[in-house]
């Protein structure tokens, strides 16, 4: 099973790589929001799915992000790449108070807490005036979607790479320690404070570069365009229909959930919410854990276990 | 005589307008089997909550191996050598039997690889090595009982504090339990038992009892003395000690 | 003189803003479930409202007994056929329901728009105010503002005073002692489930003559009612009422003072803030 997994997984990454060679126009750009997507799914799989905090807020991230790194490149003529890095050191260390402060709460506490902070930041940071006050920040045309495409792949590939060592790590354990029980963890020796952070840390820092890159894709950025509600909950399904606290689970999700989002885009364009909410819900009930722990369950029981 | 292990000193703990401990204090020396009893609600886990630090007395303090612990996180006491089980039993569901346990084991390993190593040793000391591999919520609840022993031993504790580990066990597999703390005695683990009836199993292990009851001290003692104690024999509303267990 | 104007509009949206968090929090309390779509009931109503408003003239008041009831089946239906039926095992529990409310979210909303379009609407209905010396009091608000308390005594009066406000109440408070005591904790639940998503159908359609509303504000609604429940406290009914008050206050005041796009915070700030200092709300119950 973990051969036949990491068979896949390879080829659909060796695919991924050599996207750009065959495809332009819509279907390029819908390649790379599928991998942003995806990527944004494994960043919020960490604080959601392994430390057990589920948040509504982690596109704050993003969009601080996209906003450090446009105010770069746009006003100090920072080369990208450089300024994208620099995006994720900010919403990082944006997380690190931030953290201190929201991890307190529990459950659904936290989770429309950081809906309210992510509001909030959107808020402030647009009310700055060298972000364009709302009326947007224009970035100079950079060099096609290529590049930033291979940046936002490298960063996923980094955030999967980066899942499968917390999966087999002590870091990993103590997380999922916290995440079914915090009060005993902590009188198991677990140090839930600093778990927590670094999670979250983590969770702000995938966003981060990946906003960094999407400044540039877009090159105008206004609030509503990288605070987006839609590419959030669009990660956030996509890790719960994969697998929350797996390692393939977004990855899985993700490449689902596009295509079946395509398909239903393009065939029942004025029911699609429907139907995709419809769908969510069923699979819910269906699959409660998700698409990989599904699977992994009936190999276990062929096996029998 | 050398400095008690735990020493417990004038604690008190309100919850809103209810008194749940007042002014307790009590000792434990090293490799002892304290037996703390009382009645349902006499206090004995909001001591424990204390004790392992998840709790913040009202006034008091508690000093271990020498050094005052009140106001250390939880996590800080466990890694002192203070472990715990819950009266109900918490284990973590969804984590493998040997992950429970491997938790623990983190304080004292060097990688996660001997943590999983020695969680499988503990694992098999306390007899659910066919379980090891599966997910701890498709444990029974002896079996669970066993785990909550396994994940605290995994900190290699000096002492241990067991709430009501014996509530929900067949009679043969209580004595087995008895059996299991008076080993870890001999080997210089102490103990403090939180134990609500199955006085005759106490009577049989215990070093020393202290009695609670609505929050205070009210006996304290080996078990002859307390099974004669009239205050003590009234807190149980009259039932006797001893027999008929 | 300004701010007595503000005062009296911040304590009138406060009303039917208590309405909907009352639906909120009778989930909230006795299964600790986060109804995200809430929202999407109240806005559904409202947007039917309006509708009905404008095709057959019909009165909104008149719809009432109407959207209540369709809330109520609807939410029955939703909790026994779906919610039900998900693990509750330790620690997924919140997160499955989190989910499925979010994916009933996005299908409510889905079907506001594809039944009603996208347009903003609201019913033009007792446009004028009521001139008390210097202040302006919007009949609508007084209307929706009077109807919102009566509901929400009556919705009081059902809790405390009867045999199953009384089982709400149980098994909100104490899980264990309800299922000891007999009670069918399931049917409870689908109950003060679908008289959540009810109220909240109400509070929407009192609050079709007062807002231009379109069937994708669901989200706003929901987070509005969230702050309120928080503010006030988890499982207090009357801290409820006054986090709706404190929450109407604040928008009316902040929206002019700061202008609308900071205003657009101010809830959200509220609610972190209490959140972080008092985390059981104002009236809630001690967090142990």
């Amino acid at each position: 099973m973990k051969r036949g997994a990491a068979a896949i997984a390879a080829l659909v990454i060796v695919l991924l790589i050599l996207a750009p060679l065959r495809l332009n126009g819509y279907a390029m750009d819908l390649t790379y929001i599928t991998v942003l997507s995806i990527g944004l799914a494994y960043g919020w799989n960490i604080i959601s799915g392994y430390a057990g905090y589920f948040s509504f807020g982690q596109i704050a991230f993003f969009g601080v992000g996209a906003y450090a790194t446009g105010l770069l490149v746009a006003d100090l003529h920072w080369y990208w790449v450089p300024a994208a890095l620099v995006g994720g050191v900010a919403a990082c260390a944006l997380a690190i108070p931030l953290g201190y402060v929201m991890l307190r709460l529990r459950g659904p506490f936290f989770a429309m807490g950081m809906f309210g902070m992510a509001q909030m930041v959107r808020v402030l940071v647009t009310a700055i005036p060298a972000t364009g006050s709302g009326s947007g920040l224009f970035l100079p045309p950079g060099s096609g979607i290529t590049g930033v495409y291979y940046w936002t792949l490298a960063v996923c590939l980094g955030a999967i790479a980066l899942t499968m060592w917390i999966e087999g790590s002590a870091f990993g354990l103590r997380l999922r320690a916290l995440r079914e029980d915090e009060q005993v963890a902590a009188t198991l020796g677990v140090e839930t404070t600093r778990a927590k952070i670094t999670a979250f840390g983590l969770s702000a820092l995938i966003p981060g570069l990946l906003g960094g890159g999407y400044a540039l894709f877009l090159t105008y950025i206004e609030p509503d365009a990288v605070f987006s509600s839609r590419l959030d909950l669009q990660s956030i399904v996509m890790a719960i229909l994969g697998g929350l606290g797996t390692v393939w689970g977004p990855l899985v999700g993700g490449l689902v959930m596009t295509q079946i989002s395509e398909v239903l885009w393009a065939r029942f364009p004025e029911i699609y919410l429907m139907i995709f909410g419809g769908l969510l819900v069923a699979l819910l009930i269906a699959l409660p854990r998700g698409i990989v722990p599904a699977i992994a369950a009936r190999f276990a029981r062929r096996r029998g276990a | 005589m050398s400095d008690p292990l735990l020493a417990v000193e004038n604690v008190s703990v309100a919850f809103g307008g209810v008194q749940a401990l007042s002014d307790v204090s009590l000792e434990v020396r090293n490799g002892e089997i304290l037996a703390l009893i009382g009645p349902n609600g006499a206090g004995k886990t909001t001591l424990f909550n204390v004790i392992s630090g998840v709790l913040r007395p009202d006034a008091g303090q508690v000093h271990f191996a020498g050094r005052a612990i009140v106001g250390w996180a939880p996590h800080r006491i466990a890694r002192a050598g203070i472990a715990r089980t819950y009266q109900i039993v918490r284990p973590f569901g969804r984590l493998s039997v040997v992950d429970n346990v491997a938790v623990g084991a983190l304080v004292h390993a060097r990688s996660i690889g001997q943590a999983r190593n020695d969680a499988r040793d503990i694992v098999t000391f306390v007899g659910l090595e066919t379980y090891a591999d599966r997910p701890a919520s498709s444990l029974t609840l002896t079996q669970r009982k066993r785990l909550e022993v396994a994940r605290a031993l995994a900190l290699r504790p000096r002492l241990l504090l067991l709430d009501e580990v014996m509530a929900g066990l067949t009679p043969t597999e209580m004595d087995g339990m008895a059996e299991f703390v008076l080993r870890l005695s001999e080997r210089g683990i102490a103990a403090v038992a939180g134990i609500e009836h199955v006085m005759r199993l106490v009577m049989r292990i215990s070093h020393r009892i202290v009695v609670l009851d609505a929050g205070r001290r009210i006996a304290e003692g080996d078990p002859a003395a307390i099974q004669a104690d009239p205050a003590v024999i009234e807190a149980y509303l009259g039932a006797p000690l001893g027999r008929g267990d | 003189m300004i701010l007595l104007q503000l005062a009296i509009n911040g304590v009138l949206l406060g009303g039917v803003l208590a309405l909907s968090a009352l639906g909120f929090n009778i989930v909230f309390g006795v299964m600790r479930v986060v109804n995200l779509a809430h929202g999407d009931f109240v806005v559904l109503a409202a947007v039917f409202a309006a509708y009905a408003f404008a095709q057959a003239g019909v009165n909104p008041l008149l719809l009432l007994p109407l959207t209540v009831a369709a809330g109520f089946v609807a939410g029955a239906l939703i909790h026994y056929l779906l919610l039900r039926r998900l693990p509750s095992e330790l620690a997924g529990a919140e997160a499955s329901s989190l989910t499925l409310t979010f994916g009933l979210s996005y299908f409510l909303t889905g079907a506001g728009l594809a039944i009603f379009g996208g347009r903003f609407v609201s019913v033009p209905f007792l446009t004028g105010a009521f001139q008390v010396g210097p202040l302006s009091i919007p009949q609508a608000r007084l209307l929706a503002f009077g109807v919102a308390v009566v509901l929400s005594l009556a919705f009081a009066f059902l809790l405390r005073s009867t045999a199953l406000g009384r089982a709400i109440r149980a098994t909100s408070q104490n899980l264990d002692g309800a299922l000891a005591c007999g009670l069918d904790v399931d049917r409870v639940r689908t109950i003060a489930f679908a008289l959540g998503t009810a109220v909240a159908a109400a509070a929407g359609t009192l609050m079709s003559f007062l807002y231009n509303l379109n069937a994708q504000q669901g989200v706003l609604f929901t987070v509005n009612a969230f702050a309120v429940v928080v503010i006030g406290g988890l499982g207090s009914y009357s801290g409820a009422v006054l986090g709706a008050l404190i929450l109407g206050l604040t928008e009316s005041f902040a929206s002019y003072f700061l202008g609308a796009t900071l205003a657009e915070a101010a809830p959200y700030m509220l609610f972190i803030l209490v959140l972080l200092i008092a985390p059981g709300g104002l009236r809630g119950r001690r967090v142990a």
